[in-house]
């Protein structure tokens, strides 16, 4: 007891010590080229389950897809927008079929994965299968749903006749969650029919969750006849002789024979879906070519090749390590300019160069570095600080002080803020209310005294600028619009807003979104004189209040997934995941539908022009601003271009060393 | 030896309760861990179910989880998908220990020595300097006091970096503002337990033997004046490691602070759990540590 004690304060010190010298050998890293800010720590880095903006740009970095987006080289249009091109990736060319359905892309040769192994039109296959796999659950799945035969395999729908693919329950790694890949046998035949067990009865009342848990278990026990059909005579027997019989077996993801009625016994299986080679049209003809067939001309498609759902991954890699087992730095395989080098949660991710990279000899940046920092005060104080060569996000309230600097770079968006309106519920069930409270906004002083960063007052949803598209006319004389409104209030039934109940306008917890509703509140209070409240809710409660409609007036933002209007005007076709707001309209739908379908392309832009026409004369939002984006960057940056989808790509962007001594010589910090 | 194993029981208890109650309270939240602007399609929301076992009952949840922690497997992250909760534990709480470690010994010994030199020096102008600035350490919030610090030292004597981790000009801000308010209430109460022991009949004996006044404070006075220092260790450690929380968002440490805050607004149950436990653990493994150092530092004290 006396050495204790007599040792204790020494002791306390040398913890005190050790700590600190833990602390400070926290393997500082020697500076990077550039560093920027990501926003946020990166869910996931795998291209196929990530969604989000920070995961974009490090996956932008760290693979290439057949095309990649780059801002338009020719810059600036005349009306402020720089859009975003499709320039050669891993596909150094590609051809489009008379009826504008079918792409047949060229890998470039020599093309290969940081590790030295080739990369093939059979990666792409490969990638775009684990894309589409009801098992892999990517939540951007859909995008692949232009393809042929794509929308089935993903939706495990099966229909007698089809050409089906059965995965036996043998995976190698069967003890192991989440070891999708590599896949056990597969059995390939024709669907004869499918057997199931009586539909669970579901009293009235059952919560959502629970009835598609119901169903969902009763679509694991079916069982499904298969003619499992023979391996080919000819040549290649990995192929499928469709021609020749076969024999039949059942096949279901949760046997039950007592409650199925199948004359064959049940086998177990992890998947019946519709046969991926024969069906799903994603072929590589051979090494270097991939040929992939639409549903419709979709003439953003291009784009869509050229977005990080659709990156080719390393099966090789996958299949050893497993998801996400394989995106730790050391296993991770990738093919775009950049190599994962180290990635410490939190604290940055560091990229390399990747010297396998087939335009290697351009990208001009060795190390970048992208930090994880959400505060935008704290960006801001490590870009004035050095610390930061391209800052983003500002806050707000600071933009108009930084608006002159010459390193403030911004440009028109493909986003638009506005406001949800719940259709179902009294008094935004009325058209004529609807199209009141909307022209009562006064969109120019919410721009002009509240964001204050150019942004556009919005007549429309969808944000101008789209290529080819011109949006249905807006009103823009405020004086006149506040008049119309009062007249159109009171054909509805409140006139100078007396009986009107008073209404909640719903925001996620930020200052600006509070800010811009309380101009609104006063808007309507000042036009149309009624009563509005203002509710705040944190950001998880707030978007489960709009998927459960519970609430009046939301705001909302939507920002573009490709440069076409279709990305925003598909939102509200009824019952649509992203409508949420229980409007519906059979004509919208209609057009919505036949545009997709549409070959001629004025055609299909007038269709959709007339689409927005309806929604916005029945309101179900009102439009408010489309943003612009604002960043920070130094000026010994180059090869920074604002654009309408604010995509940086790394490798068009290096650092004018002269320029950047200069810089440090004269720099002065200023709060 | 029975002091300790009804430590251990006691720790044990409360981290279960603590973990029952987590449990529930996490999913009576509104919200869940697929919240997402975009709606989920129903193949990916099943998937994330399965793959967390949410479409397990409630009881077969909780008694899954519990086993698993036990064994201090907490299971996947929901949103940081690429990792276990496992590895970034490893990963942030090293950097969250060192910070803590750091700023709780930085408050320490400027507490105690300005304490002292109160003390001894009562009613000087060391005294008042010394307690107005322990008043305002005090009152003034973590936060506030880092924007401070980052309006001085970063922008006009360019001294530090803003923020990160790794090498000892960004380890000082961080650490400074944390431990402020503790080395503040230190200096008071090591002040208030100096005076105390100054008028003791042992002092004065030491005194009138003839020692000089630096071996009476050092050597004997202080040891009977720390008593309420340590004792205040224990929700030192508590305030310690809930201040970093904003320090670490603010100075972008990536220490366990900022992964607390995330996981609870992304409703990230596993790491949330995670963390909630690891903080529990370290707060009972503090307190427990400072009664058993009662017995080591003052011999009137007998452990139980």
């Amino acid at each position: 007891m006396p050495f204790l004690r007599k040792a204790f304060p020494y002791l306390a010190i040398a913890v005190g010590l050790a700590s600190l010298a833990w602390a400070v050998s926290f393997n500082s890293l020697p500076p990077a080229d550039l560093s920027f800010n990501n926003g946020d720590e990166v869910k996931t880095i795998d291209p196929a389950k990530a969604t989000g903006q920070p995961e974009h740009r490090i996956l932008t970095a760290l693979f290439e897809g057949l095309l990649q987006n780059v801002p338009d080289p020719a810059g600036k249009q005349p009306n402020g927008n720089t859009p975003i091109i499709q320039a050669p990736g891993v596909a150094e060319s590609y051809e489009l079929s008379a009826d504008r359905r079918t792409y047949t892309f060229h890998i470039r040769p020599g093309a290969q994965w940081s590790d030295g192994s080739p990369l093939t039109a059979a990666d792409f296959v490969w990638s775009w299968r684990r894309l589409l796999h009801p098992e892999t659950a990517s939540e951007y799945a859909y995008q692949l749903n232009y393809v042929v035969g794509a929308q089935q395999y993903n939706a495990s729908e099966l229909k007698p006749g089809d050409q089906v693919e059965v995965e036996l329950d043998d995976r190698p790694y069967k003890d192991v969650d989440d070891r999708t890949f590599p896949q056990g046998t597969l059995r390939r035949g024709i669907l004869i029919r499918t057997v199931k067990p009586p539909e669970p009865q579901i009293p009235k009342g059952t919560p959502d969750k629970k009835k598609r848990e119901l169903m969902a278990g009763w679509r694991e026990k079916w069982a499904h006849i298969v003619e499992i059909k023979p391996p080919s005579q000819e040549k290649d027997a990995t192929e499928i002789s469709w021609k020749d019989k076969g024999e039949e077996f059942a096949y279901s993801q949760k046997p039950s024979p007592e409650e199925t009625p199948c004359p064959l016994e049940i086998g177990k299986c992890k998947h019946v879906l519709v046969d991926f080679d024969s069906t799903v049209a994603i072929k590589a003809t051979n090494a270097e070519t991939l040929v992939v067939t639409l549903t419709n001309p979709t003439p953003y498609f291009k784009e869509l090749v050229a977005f990080y759902p659709l990156y080719p991954v390393n099966r090789r890699c996958v299949e050893e390590f497993g998801s996400p087992g394989w995106t730790k730095p050391g296993r991770i395989v990738s093919n775009g300019a950049f190599v994962l080098q180290t990635r410490r949660i939190r604290d940055r991710i560091r990229l390399h160069k990747n010297l396998k990279y087939w335009d290697a000899e351009h990208v001009k940046l060795n190390v970048v570095d992208a930090y994880p920092v959400k505060s935008e005060t704290t960006c801001l104080n490590m870009y004035l600080s050095g610390q930061l060569d391209w800052g983003y996000p500002v806050p707000s309230v600071v933009i108009p002080d930084l608006k002159g600097r010459p390193d403030y770079a911004s440009a028109p968006m493909f986003t638009t803020y506005f406001y949800r309106c719940n259709v179902t519920r009294p008094p935004m069930d009325n058209v004529l209310v609807r199209r009141a409270l909307n022209l009562a906004i006064n969109k120019r002083e919410i721009v002009e005294s509240v964001t204050r960063a150019g942004q556009l007052p919005a007549t429309s949803f969808v944000p101008p600028g789209m290529p080819g598209y011109t949006q249905p006319k807006g009103s823009i004389d405020y004086e006149r619009d506040v008049t119309e409104a009062r007249r159109l209030l009171g054909e509805a039934g409140y006139p100078d807003g007396k009986g009107f109940p008073k209404i909640q306008v719903l925001f996620n917890t930020q200052e600006a979104h509070r800010t811009i509703a309380e101009v609104i509140q006063s808007n309507w209070k000042n036009n149309l004189g009624i009563d509005v409240e203002l509710r705040n809710l944190e950001w998880g409660v707030f978007l489960s209040s709009l998927t459960k409609k519970d609430y009046q007036v939301a705001r909302s933002a939507w920002v573009a997934d490709y440069s076409d209007p279709n990305t925003f005007l598909d939102m509200f076709v009824t019952d649509g995941p992203n409508n949420q707001t229980g409007w519906s309209n059979a004509d919208y739908d209609k057009l919505i539908h036949d545009a997709a379908a549409e070959a001629d392309e004025t055609r299909r832009m007038a269709m959709l022009q007339k689409a927005e026409e309806i929604l916005l004369s029945e309101q179900p939002i009102l439009p408010i601003y489309s943003y612009v984006s604002n960043n920070m960057v130094k000026p010994y940056v180059k090869g920074f271009t604002a654009n309408v989808r604010d995509d940086h790509p790394l490798q068009l962007m290096w650092i004018d060393q002269e320029e950047k001594k200069r810089f440090l010589r004269g720099e002065v910090r200023q709060p | 030896m029975k002091f300790l194993l009804r430590r251990a029981a006691w720790m044990l208890l409360t981290l279960w309760v603590v973990f029952t109650i987590t449990f529930f309270l996490m999913r009576a939240v509104p919200g869940g861990p697929f919240s997402r602007e975009r709606q989920l399609p129903e193949a990916a929301r099943r998937n994330f179910e399965a793959r967390y076992n949410l479409d397990k009952p409630l009881w077969w949840q909780y008694f899954n989880d519990l086993s698993h922690d036990a064994r201090l497997d907490f299971g996947p992250s929901m949103s940081l998908e690429d990792y276990s909760v496992n590895e970034v534990i490893a990963e942030g709480f090293p950097v969250s220990v060192s910070l803590g470690v750091i700023s709780l010994v930085l408050a320490l010994t400027v507490g105690m020595t300005a304490g002292v030199i109160s003390a001894t020096r009562r009613n000087s102008i060391y005294d008042f300097v010394f307690m107005a600035l322990a008043t305002l350490g005090i009152a003034v919030p973590n936060f506030v006091l880092a924007s401070i610090c980052v309006m001085l030292f970063v922008f006009w004597f360019q001294l530090f970096p803003v923020a990160g981790w790794g090498s000892l000009d960004k380890l000082i801000q961080p650490a400074l503002c944390l431990a402020a308010p503790f080395a503040a209430y230190i200096a008071r109460l090591t002040r208030a337990g100096m005076l105390e022991v100054l008028n003791l009949d042992y002092v004065r004996t030491a005194y009138s033997k003839g020692l000089s006044t630096r071996t009476v404070i050092i050597r004997h006075a202080l040891r009977g004046a720390i008593l309420p220092v340590v004792s205040y260790l224990g929700p030192a450690t508590a305030g310690i490691l809930t201040g970093s929380l904003v320090l670490e968002r603010m100075f972008v440490v990536p220490g366990m602070g900022t992964h607390f805050i995330e996981s609870a607004t992304q409703r990230d149950y596993p790491l949330a759990m995670g963390m909630v436990l690891v903080y529990t653990f370290l707060l009972l493994m503090m307190n427990a540590v400072v009664d058993f150092s009662y017995a080591v530092i003052d011999p009137r004290v007998k452990a139980e």
